[in-house]
């Protein structure tokens, strides 16, 4: 037994070792970057990726997750996983103003990008008529969910009232096919695809429950960015100009999305069509955010002024 | 009180290290701050409107349903695998292949075959508790004295009566270690169902994940507080049911 007791300090001796010896080397880590599955938003990043742009600018990016909603993402924040993302608006504020994750917006990655998309034989029209109808999320605090509320300001529990499932983007369009849901609100490319694959049709874009909302932004962990801040302004540059090349060079970026999605070219250029790549942060928009999710009771602030000073890099 | 004391113990250090900054709350949320969430979870809810005690009631409802399924097929069916064994060869292969399968993983095909909503709930609950409840049983069967099924038959008695005043009672045992396991996988799975495709919009497992959308960590852990209470308050319900009707014991 004390042999075994031994053996055993010695061996985390040498763990605390190897360790100590690790963090006195110099690192020149990899910049931990994530996004979001399949969400045509994040298309700067891939293209940054494909195309060099991070290499140009002597920075070297590695994937450190992949996320099937915002706010999956975020608690990566928390976990220390992550020194930057790309990420949905809402989630954001909701992790800073919640004090789960110390990020900051670097720069807007797109405005517009979502739909409302109901079942291909469905009757209804417009906005108005989702009554009663049970539609899907991807979860609370996010882009869609926001949107929906704007859209349709008191969905509740009541008879004519919309009732809101959470379900993953992907899982969306079988539940529609299968009658699960009656609609659903995602981010591109999933109603591109719903209305590909034959089971949706647009009912309304996200521009038209308000025009140029923010969408999707570029964070960095702010003790991360104090360390690192000529990092950062090389991965915003290299940020501006995947945004340049897929204004203009629209076809190969659509190449670039069809890598990333495994979706066909139709589905990915339809999903395009609705997305405005954009990289000036539209402080208006993040104003207008926060008032929605303090008025849900998502978040409680003492004073927007030095919560904007806070979240915007 | 003295068996509750190391918990004690346990809980005021826990507190003690997070208000000395050891811990940082959206990591390790500390005990006042849970019991702050449990009251904000009774008052204002998870989603905000969403109460406590409509996520617990929904939750039962679907627990209760799913193993009282399992009761209902696998005690029964326990019984006859275990006193006939042309029963058990014919059932034993496709338990064995369909028992490891995970319950979680049927998630996917349940949601397909059954829907969103209570009947790919009660599924998953159900193949949860099932297994154990029949296993249990059937072991229950086989572990029985044959000396005392002899002594039955020496007085005559039917094959009605060894069932009814030989076999069940002295089965009630693995029985009820049974649907105690059960109980058991059926809340841990009942959770887990809940994290995606809620219809109604109530349910512990899917106010925890809400939790964790609105990053509130305090709140997540008040749920599984919550969640873990229920779960000892039911085994000790069924503990004291099984003390009820085991006089001999």
């Amino acid at each position: 037994m004390k042999r075994v007791v031994q053996l055993l300090l010695a061996f985390w001796f040498c763990l605390i070792l190897i360790e100590r010896a690790y963090s006195q080397i110099p690192p020149d880590n990899p910049i931990r970057m994530a996004y979001l599955q399949n969400d045509i938003h994040h298309l700067p990043l891939w293209v940054a990726l494909e195309k060099g742009f991070f290499n140009e600018q002597g920075i070297k990016v590695e994937i450190a997750g992949i996320f099937r909603s915002g706010p999956e993402l975020m608690s990566a924040f928390s976990a220390g996983a992550l020194d930057m993302a790309y990420v949905g608006e809402a989630p954001a504020v909701t992790a800073v103003a919640n004090g789960t994750a110390n990020v900051a917006i670097l720069a807007q990655v797109n405005t517009e990008g979502s739909a409302i998309v109901i079942g291909k034989n469905s009757s209804i029209t417009t906005i108005s008529g989702l009554k009663g109808v049970q539609i899907a999320v991807p979860g609370f605090s996010t882009v869609q969910d926001l949107l929906l509320r704007k859209a349709v300001p008191q969905p509740s529990a009541a008879s004519d009232g919309v009732k809101v499932i959470v379900m993953k983007p992907p899982e969306m369009i079988g539940a529609l096919r299968t009658n699960q849901i009656d609609a659903f609100i995602a981010w591109e490319p999933y109603p591109a695809q719903s209305v590909s694959m034959g089971v949706g049709k647009i009912l309304a874009s996200s521009a038209e429950i308000w025009k140029n909302h923010p969408c999707c932004v570029l964070v960095v962990d702010r003790s991360f960015s104090k360390a690192n801040a000529e990092k950062v302004e090389r991965i915003m540059r290299a940020h501006n100009k995947s945004i340049d090349f897929i204004r203009a060079k629209p076809e190969q970026a659509i190449q670039v999305a069809i890598k990333y999605t495994g979706m066909d070219e139709q589905t990915i250029s339809r999903a395009m069509r609705n997305v405005e790549y954009v990289s000036n942060v539209n402080i208006e928009g993040l104003k207008e955010y926060v008032k929605f999710l303090t008025g849900f009771g998502y978040i409680k602030l003492n004073n927007l002024q030095s919560f904007m000073e806070k979240i915007v890099y | 009180m003295g068996r509750y004391l190391p918990l004690l113990l346990l809980i005021c250090l826990w507190q003690l290290l997070c208000s000395l900054g050891f811990f940082p709350s959206y990591v390790l949320p500390s005990p006042i701050e849970i019991i702050n969430a449990f009251q904000a979870l009774l008052t204002i809810g998870m989603p905000p409107g969403h109460l406590l005690y409509n996520h617990v009631l929904y939750s039962l409802y679907r627990v209760g349903l799913g193993f009282s399924l399992a009761c209902v097929l696998g005690i029964p069916l326990g019984l006859l695998m275990g006193w006939f064994p042309q029963f058990y060869r014919l059932f034993s292969p496709i338990i064995e292949l369909v028992r490891p399968i995970p319950p979680l993983a049927w998630i996917p095909i349940a949601i397909v075959w059954l829907g969103i909503g209570i009947r790919s709930a009660v599924f998953i609950i159900f193949l949860g508790a099932f297994f154990p409840v029949l296993l249990n049983t059937a072991s229950g069967v086989l572990s029985i004295n044959p000396i005392l099924v002899d002594a039955a038959k020496t007085l005559n008695a039917t094959q009605k009566d060894i069932f009814f005043k030989v076999l069940v009672p002295g089965s009630l045992p693995s029985i009820f270690v049974g649907m105690r396991i059960g109980m058991g996988v059926a809340w841990m799975t009942l959770v887990a169902a809940e994290f995606t495709g809620v219809k109604e919009g109530y349910g512990l497992g899917f106010m925890i994940m809400t939790a964790r959308d609105i990053q509130r960590p305090d709140e997540i852990l008040a749920g599984m507080c919550i969640i873990g209470m229920i779960g000892f308050t039911i085994d000790w319900l069924l503990r004291r049911w099984e003390s009820s009707i085991k006089p001999w014991e």
